[in-house]
């Protein structure tokens, strides 16, 4: 019988002694070199498709608010924007519940944002690390995770029980701008951190008091940041249903000044929703609310981005 | 007012620059805008308290009126109790949290998966145009009020749960898919800020090294951010728990205890809501106060850990 | 530093608040109206509150105020401690409320229709075998004569009227089961019957649509004669209260409650039956 590997056991012989161990080496860090590009290509893909299915959700929800809030608006516009819901199942526009989100928005704005920039300038610029910013900056922390509904109680319990305020938008803001403190401030403290310093030192350096500096100096540096704060915090209050519900009240109402009672727009959603009647006029308030948050966040963006050329 | 005014000199003449005191440097400017300055400073100070005074009050002012009914029917019988009928006046809201933790621990168990290698994928492999997009759509998603989602659950994900599984498809299967969603955006993007602190040093040395990219993503990123992402995540489970409208559209709400992954349950906020819509001042509207100062409490005890577990990464990390 | 800067804004700040000013002494001075007070059930409030926008409409110089404190309260504010012009109930009057010398008005019929999904097969159920479907007791509907499927209960919150009156009807002092989905909203529940094989619930009989199928009860059908003659057991008359000399406004207001714009109009649209039942109702 003919030795098959007569001719490799001859060509080993040439190689030298190790020549298998090589070849067996070799032949296993290839393997590994394979097994290590499949595990990454794989690893990869997963983390692609969890973002794929991050967007995809994202695209399913807009779509579906889309697809139907769309013929429920075009079909009656723009009457659906600019008139009185009327009768039993609040057929019709929602314009009061429009006006009543942006009265309430803007009057928390006004509230939250002279008090949440100017904490963030003692934190940043003239609070010494210590035992008080600690519990400052827990507190902010906290704020933010008191779920919604656990505000809306204290807003009832505190401003409309304790202090007689009546439902109306001006509780509803005080309410709203506790909730958008923290989000303002995080977003100016970080913005204030991030004005290099040798602005300040020049600022200083010509005589300038702290005040001074911080006014002229600083916060004109941070201001687009800040303000991206601002909008991102706005785009919170608009969508807000709890706090509002227990702090504003439901009756649909044209408010004028801040003692009247209101609905927003995210209630109504909510309570055309779970009644299940008039869905029509619930998509279409759905896709108003939405447009408004896109508008924010792009808004947002716009302002990010081009804050980023000017640097 | 006092005789150390000769030191300060008069705002029009700022030349004049005393020598002897080291302090004097502070004082270059006239009193009055030193004044100014104080009460400024202490102006801000009292901003700043702002926050503080409103976590106090906000737990002051909801656990006071809980107060009442554990004078009547005892704590014990409040955070121990298995039965709530108003009819009977029991007030145990194990159920509710029974119905919490499941409806949180499913998200959480979905939406953190998702989340954390959302933010991988865009902090370590997206090229500039796909982190264009999917960043964007990310934030989007966390700014989409919580009602369109309790909406978009209760109209399209509630009818298809319920016709593959039977039943009406109200319970925590449905809320699982829909908090999911919801808690991405918190996590990714705070997971996102973790992945992003970590120096490009390290990731080029396990480069160098000859390691893939999942290799360096498992073994030296990952652990290198790994407080980061317990932070997210532990954020994000606040967010669930804290959920309180898109919840109760979905749950189903009946206050039962866990029965099954499509049988309704009830949630601690989903249970205040649809009891304060009825609810006369007495015990019944004492114990929904009662189960908010607890969620209060919860969502504290979440941000105290994160501080905790952050503040051991200050230490390893920032130097 | 800019002056004039700050001048301006000065001026704009100032400029504000004095409208903020201007409105609040206007809405206060614009006060010279009558008002006429409706308080009581939470079933007639959307009835009284859409009434009272369109009477308002009309009539400038009134202004309706309607309140849902329950049927009770309604009648204690209107005939006890008369802050109420008008008070509103679901409910008849009883024992001392008789000896008020209240002038009761009855401006609406409700019926609750017990609804299925239409692919069940059971067309009649009698009182008590509701009330055990209800109470947990009954948990297939082989057992009442239907197909082999488990029962999926579909109630009300509990602040809902249809609840209340549902409650009163067919629970009496026995407990609803807790494992029945609690839904806020009478079109949510109409929607989940349609779309679930086994599911029972119950809406106002306005709300029946051809996608539910209403049960007879005891052999008697919801319809609109049954309803309006009370046969059906869970009918109700919903009432609005006076003393025996209401007001011209309270009066005026409560005709308008009667005719054919509101009748036709918001009380079909809130699910109930006209008090004047017209030849071509089924």
């Amino acid at each position: 019988m003919r030795d098959l590997f007569a001719e490799d056991r001859e060509r080993l012989k040439e190689l030298g002694p190790d020549a298998m161990d090589k070849a067996v080496r070799n032949q296993r860090r290839q393997a590994r070199r394979f097994r290590e590009r499949f595990a990454n290509n794989a690893a990869l893909m997963v983390l692609s498709i969890a973002a794929g299915i991050t967007v995809m959700a994202l695209a399913i929800i807009i779509l579906y608010v889309l697809i139907n809030g769309a013929p429920a608006i075009a079909s009656h516009f723009p009457s659906f924007i600019f008139t009185w819901p009327h009768g039993v199942n609040a057929a019709g526009g929602i314009w009061p519940t429009i006006v009543s989100t942006i009265y309430v928005t803007a009057l928390a704005m006004l509230i939250a944002t002279p008090i949440a920039v100017l904490a963030a300038v003692y934190l940043a610029e003239y609070a010494k690390q210590g035992r008080i910013v600690t519990i400052i900056r827990f507190a902010a922390d906290s704020l933010a995770s008191v779920p919604s509904i656990v505000m809306g109680l204290f807003g009832l319990a505190f401003f409309i029980e304790a202090f007689h305020i009546p439902m109306s938008m001006l509780s509803a803001a005080l309410a709203l701008s506790l909730l958008m403190l923290p989000i303002i401030m995080r977003a100016t403290e970080e913005a204030i951190r991030a004005v290099p310093r040798y602005i300040r030192w020049g600022s200083y350096g010509m005589g300038a008091t702290k005040w001074q500096t911080v006014r002229r100096v600083v916060l004109p540096w941070a201001m687009p940041r800040i303000i991206t704060g601002l909008v991102l915090a706005m785009g919170r209050a608009i969508g807000e249903t709890a706090v509002v519900f227990y702090t504003m009240g439901m009756a649909i109402n044209m408010p004028v000044t801040p003692l009247d009672s209101g609905r927003s727009m995210a209630v109504h959603l909510y309570m055309l929703a779970v009644d299940g009647i008039n869905l029509k006029s619930a998509y279409g308030t759905a896709l108003i609310l939405m447009v408004v948050i896109l508008l924010l966040n792009t808004l947002a963006h716009a302002i990010q981005r081009r804050y980023r050329k000017v640097r | 007012m006092t005789p150390s005014v000769t030191l300060r000199t008069p705002d029009k003449a700022p030349t004049a620059v005393p020598q002897q005191h080291k302090k004097a440097e502070l004082t270059l400017v006239s009193r009055s805008t030193q004044i100014k300055e104080r009460a400024l400073s202490l102006l801000f100070f009292l901003c700043a308290i702002v926050a503080v005074l409103g976590v106090v009050l906000i737990f002051a002012f909801v656990a006071v009126r809980a107060v009442p009914l554990f004078k009547q029917i005892g704590f014990l019988n409040f955070i121990a109790g298995t039965k709530w009928s108003v009819a009977n006046s029991q007030f145990g809201v194990v159920p509710f949290i029974v119905g919490s933790v499941v409806v949180t621990a499913g998200a959480l168990a979905i939406g953190a998966p998702l989340a954390i290698l959302t933010a991988l994928f865009l902090s370590e492999i997206a090229g500039p145009r796909a982190r264009a997009v999917i960043r964007p759509a990310v934030e989007l998603l966390a700014g989409i009020p919580s009602v369109v989602y309790g909406f978009f659950g209760v109209t399209v994900v509630a009818p298809l749960v319920g016709r593959m599984f039977g039943g009406a498809g109200f319970g925590p299967l449905t809320a699982w898919i829909v908090l999911s969603i919801m808690i991405v955006p918190t996590i990714s993007m705070l997971s996102e800020d973790a992945l992003d602190s970590i120096p490009m040093g390290i990731r080029e040395a396990s480069f160098a090294m000859g390691a893939t990219q999942w290799q360096t993503i498992y073994k030296v990123v990952l652990p290198a951010a790994k407080i980061g992402i317990i932070d997210a995540t532990i954020l994000g489970m606040g967010r669930a728990i804290g959920e309180t409208m898109a919840v109760l559209m979905i749950v189903g709400n009946a206050p039962q205890m866990f029965a099954g992954l499509t049988k309704p349950i009830a949630t601690l906020t989903s249970q205040i809501v649809l009891g304060m819509s009825y609810a006369t001042p007495g015990a019944f509207q004492t114990a929904l106060f009662g189960m908010a100062a607890l969620l209060f409490i919860i969502s504290m005890g979440l941000v105290l850990t994160v501080r905790i577990l952050s503040r051991g990464k200050r230490g390893t990390y920032d130097a | 530093m800019p002056r004039a800067q700050l001048k301006r804004r000065v001026l704009l700040a100032s400029l504000l608040c004095m409208l903020l000013l201007a409105s609040l002494i206007l809405s206060a001075c614009s006060k010279d109206t009558t008002d006429v007070v409706v308080s009581g059930s939470t079933t007639v409030e959307p009835i009284a509150e859409v009434a009272g926008e369109d009477y308002g409409k009309a009539h400038p110089n009134v202004s309706i105020l309607v309140s849902g404190l329950g049927s009770s309260a309604g009648i204690e504010a209107v005939g006890v401690t008369k802050t109420a012009d008008i008070g509103t109930s679901s409910r008849e009057l009883k024992g001392s409320e008789l000896k008020l010398g209240l002038k009761v008005i009855p401006i609406a019929h409700d019926g609750i229709a017990v609804v299925v999904n239409p692919a069940n097969t059971v067309r009649n159920l009698s009182m008590s075998d509701l009330r055990a479907i209800f109470a947990g007791k009954i948990t297939n509907w082989k057992e009442v004569g239907g197909p082999d499927e488990p029962i999926t209960l579909v109630n009300r919150d509990e602040s809902s009227g249809t609840r209340d009156a549902f409650t009163s009807f067919v629970m009496g002092d026995t407990p609803f089961e807790i494992n029945a989905v609690v839904l806020p909203g009478t079109g949510q529940v109409r929607e989940v019957i349609r779309r679930t094989k086994g599911a029972i619930g119950y809406i106002s009989e306005g709300f029946v649509k051809g996608d539910v199928r209403a049960l007879s009860i005891n052999g008697i059908t919801p319809s609109a004669a049954n309803i309006s003659s009370e046969k059906y057991p869970l009918s109700r008359s919903l009432y609005f209260l006076t003393r025996a000399d209401p007001s011209p406004e309270a009066q005026d207001y409560i005709n308008y409650v009667l005719s054919d714009a509101i009748q036709e109009g918001a009380v079909r649209d809130a699910g109930y039956l006209p008090i004047k039942i017209k030849s071509g109702d089924k």
